[in-house]
């Protein structure tokens, strides 16, 4: 039994690593695994110098350590790619943190007032 | 012995099959998977009719595993020269027909060729990747290949601009070439760079997933930094490396073209009056003030998906090539972070390089607090930006739009790390940290705090206190600055700065 420990967007995961034969490794997880995060897409850009952010995520996280200072969505609300749904005010910045994709919101983790480090989830879009 | 018409006739013949690449079938496959061929990439990419092909008959000389009998036409790669806008560029791509257009021993002299005749003439070369790697077959020869091809590009390096194009496969000792050269362009779901494969990283890790999510243009476009530039489809690419190349010189001893500007250098923009929130908490977009300075609103973003808080970009100022590096306040507040420190120190050390002067727009709240940024090394790679702007002896224009707070000011080419000008609008607040923060510090126990803080504010949240030290050259209105920054760039063209000798400095890599 091996274990590893893994850092995926700023969360800490432990793994436990067991070989059973030679030739099929399996892993046994001890934290819940994130929900599986495509790798960005890039949406086609209108513009060479307006680059867009990566879409294709399903949870939004916190880029930066702050405090949340307003929610703009609840559960169920429908946002479009590029809506504000956080303010996080981080660096003495009211940083804006849009939505990364069309859908509808599943679940809001945070409340107005919460500190969040980076990484945290912050709601989750379906 | 044969006629001469009948020898010009071989001679036809000898060209045609080479120009013919890997056949029919194999070609018609690239197209399929919408690839362009080498030949066809090279026509894009180059003036028409301009291009010299060099080196078309050079073949292997491995016999091993039954490689006699194995036709290469070209050897797997197109090597020669040619213009893009009318000036001289060397070339070399990789033909993915010809025996999946592997790296061998002469396939590798073709490059290595090329490589310094480029250098000789001091001009830009550009290499088109497009390989399934090492021809396992010439065993070590080919692996000495690569390493001749590495050797060349660090020689290269800092004297001829080097662009690498990912137009296809580039994997294990393959991805060490373009990675040694100074900009890598990858194209949309038909390029990969990695070192190691899904497959063996399956077995090792057990981690599933495809070449593209491993190591595909977005993954090394926005996650790891490798790459600078995504095209959409080879046209795209190629046309993009014909834009890249008109703001470069050709060598280290020449200046960037000057290109016949019909954006009038006096233009003042009232706009930018108004841009800077009255809120110094809300954000704003950096590339407004950009569009409205640069000719024609016109710039090229370096790395555009990799570490947004800073923007790296190439523009003209009346004609003459700058290299921008500004803080992005609508991402992450426009902190300095690991990345940022990275991204901005190579772009400013290529830019030195190549007599591209500086412009850094500077909106700074600090640098990025966090575990993650502690232990991932901010201190050794902020470091990084702190060199690179000391060790830059080409014009550096400083403009301080609004926040310079503590080191992250510094980082930004303060006068202290050798700004030939710096130039503040009033909304400039350049201090040594937070007004709220110092106030606590200072004010501690003051029954007043409040008043302090806001008298603080006042006092120190400006540039008019760096200026009271000659740190601000100028507090300018901020409609004024086109002409003021093309003034001052034209006063600096002459500007001439020695450095101790030394074999080279310990760059904190």
């Amino acid at each position: 039994m091996k274990r590893f420990q893994i850092t995926f967007k700023g969360q800490v995961y432990e793994l436990e690593v067991e070989e059973i034969s030679s030739s099929a490794p399996t892993i046994k997880k001890s934290a819940p695994a994130p929900v599986p995060n495509a790798i960005p897409a890039i949406a086609p850009t209108p513009k060479a110098t307006e680059p867009v952010a990566p879409a294709g995520a399903q949870i939004v996280l916190a880029p930066m350590p702050g405090k949340i200072l307003a929610v703009n969505i609840k559960a169920g609300d429908v946002v479009k790619r590029g809506d504000v749904i956080f303010i996080l005010e981080a660096m003495k910045m009211q940083n804006e943190i849009m939505a990364n994709q069309d859908g509808q919101i599943s679940s809001v983790s945070v409340t107005v007032g919460q500190t969040v480090s980076t990484g945290d989830v912050l709601a989750a879009l379906g | 012995m044969s006629t001469t018409l009948e020898k010009l006739d071989d001679m036809n013949k000898r060209t045609q099959k080479i120009m013919a690449g890997g056949g029919t079938k194999r070609i018609d496959k690239q197209h399929a998977l919408g690839k362009m061929t080498a030949r066809e990439r090279i026509e894009k990419l180059l003036d028409v009719n301009s291009f010299m092909e060099l080196d078309r008959f050079v073949t292997h000389r491995c016999t091993n595993f039954g490689m006699e009998k194995e036709e290469a036409p070209g050897e797997g790669v197109v090597t020669g020269y040619g213009t893009i806008d009318g000036r001289l560029v060397y070339v070399f791509a990789q033909d993915f027909t010809v025996v999946g257009g592997s790296l061998g021993e002469m396939h590798a002299a073709k490059i290595c060729k090329v490589q310094e005749l480029a250098m000789k003439m001091g001009v830009p070369i550009i290499g088109i990747n497009d390989s399934g790697g090492a021809r396992i077959q010439e065993a070590v020869d080919a692996l000495s290949g690569y390493g001749k091809i590495f050797y060349k590009n660090t020689l290269a390096s800092g004297v001829i601009p080097q662009i690498s194009a990912i137009m296809g496969p580039c994997a294990g000792g393959a991805v060490y070439s373009p990675a040694l050269t100074d900009f890598i362009y990858m194209v949309k779901n038909t390029s990969q760079m990695f070192i190691t494969g899904p497959q063996v990283i399956k077995t090792v890790t057990g981690e599933e997933l495809s070449a593209e999510e491993l190591g595909g243009a977005i993954t090394h476009n926005a996650t790891s930094g490798v790459a600078h530039f995504i095209a959409e489809n080879d046209t795209d690419c190629l046309t993009q490396i014909r834009r890249l190349i008109s703001f470069l010189p050709s060598n280290n001893l020449d200046g960037p073209p000057i290109v016949d500007s019909s954006d009038d250098p006096s233009r003042t923009e009232e706009e930018l009056n108004t841009l800077i929130p009255d809120n110094s908490n809300q954000s704003y977009d950096m590339k407004e003030i950009i569009t409205k300075i640069v000719d024609h609103g016109d710039f090229y973003e370096v790395q555009p998906y990799y570490a947004a808080n800073l923007i790296t970009a190439f523009a003209r100022l009346d004609g003459q090539t700058i290299g921008i590096i500004a803080n992005q306040p609508k991402v992450m507040a426009g902190c300095l972070d690991i990345n940022a420190s990275d991204k901005s120190s190579r772009f400013i050390r290529f830019c030195d390089a190549f007599n591209i002067p500086l412009l850094n727009l500077v909106d700074v709240p600090g640098f990025l607090p966090g575990t993650n940024q502690e232990y991932g090394g901010i201190i050794r790679h902020g470091a990084k930006m702190l060199y690179a702007y000391s060790e830059a002896t080409v014009p550096k224009v400083t403009l301080v739009v609004r926040k310079a707070y503590g080191g992250s000011y510094l980082a930004m080419c303060s006068r202290d790390l050798g700004a030939d000008q710096v130039i503040a609008w009033p909304t400039a607040e350049i201090a040594v940290m937070g007004p709220a923060g110092a106030a606590n510090i200072i004010f501690k126990k003051d029954p007043d705090i409040k008043t302090k803080t806001d008298e603080y504010v006042k006092n120190f949240a400006t540039p008019y206190q760096a200026a009271k030290r000659g740190f601000v050259d100028m507090v300018i209105e901020p409609q004024e600055t086109r002409p003021i920054l093309i003034s001052t760039l034209s006063m600096l063209a002459s500007k001439r700065e020695g450095r101790p000798a030394k074999r080279h400095g310990n760059f904190p890599v």
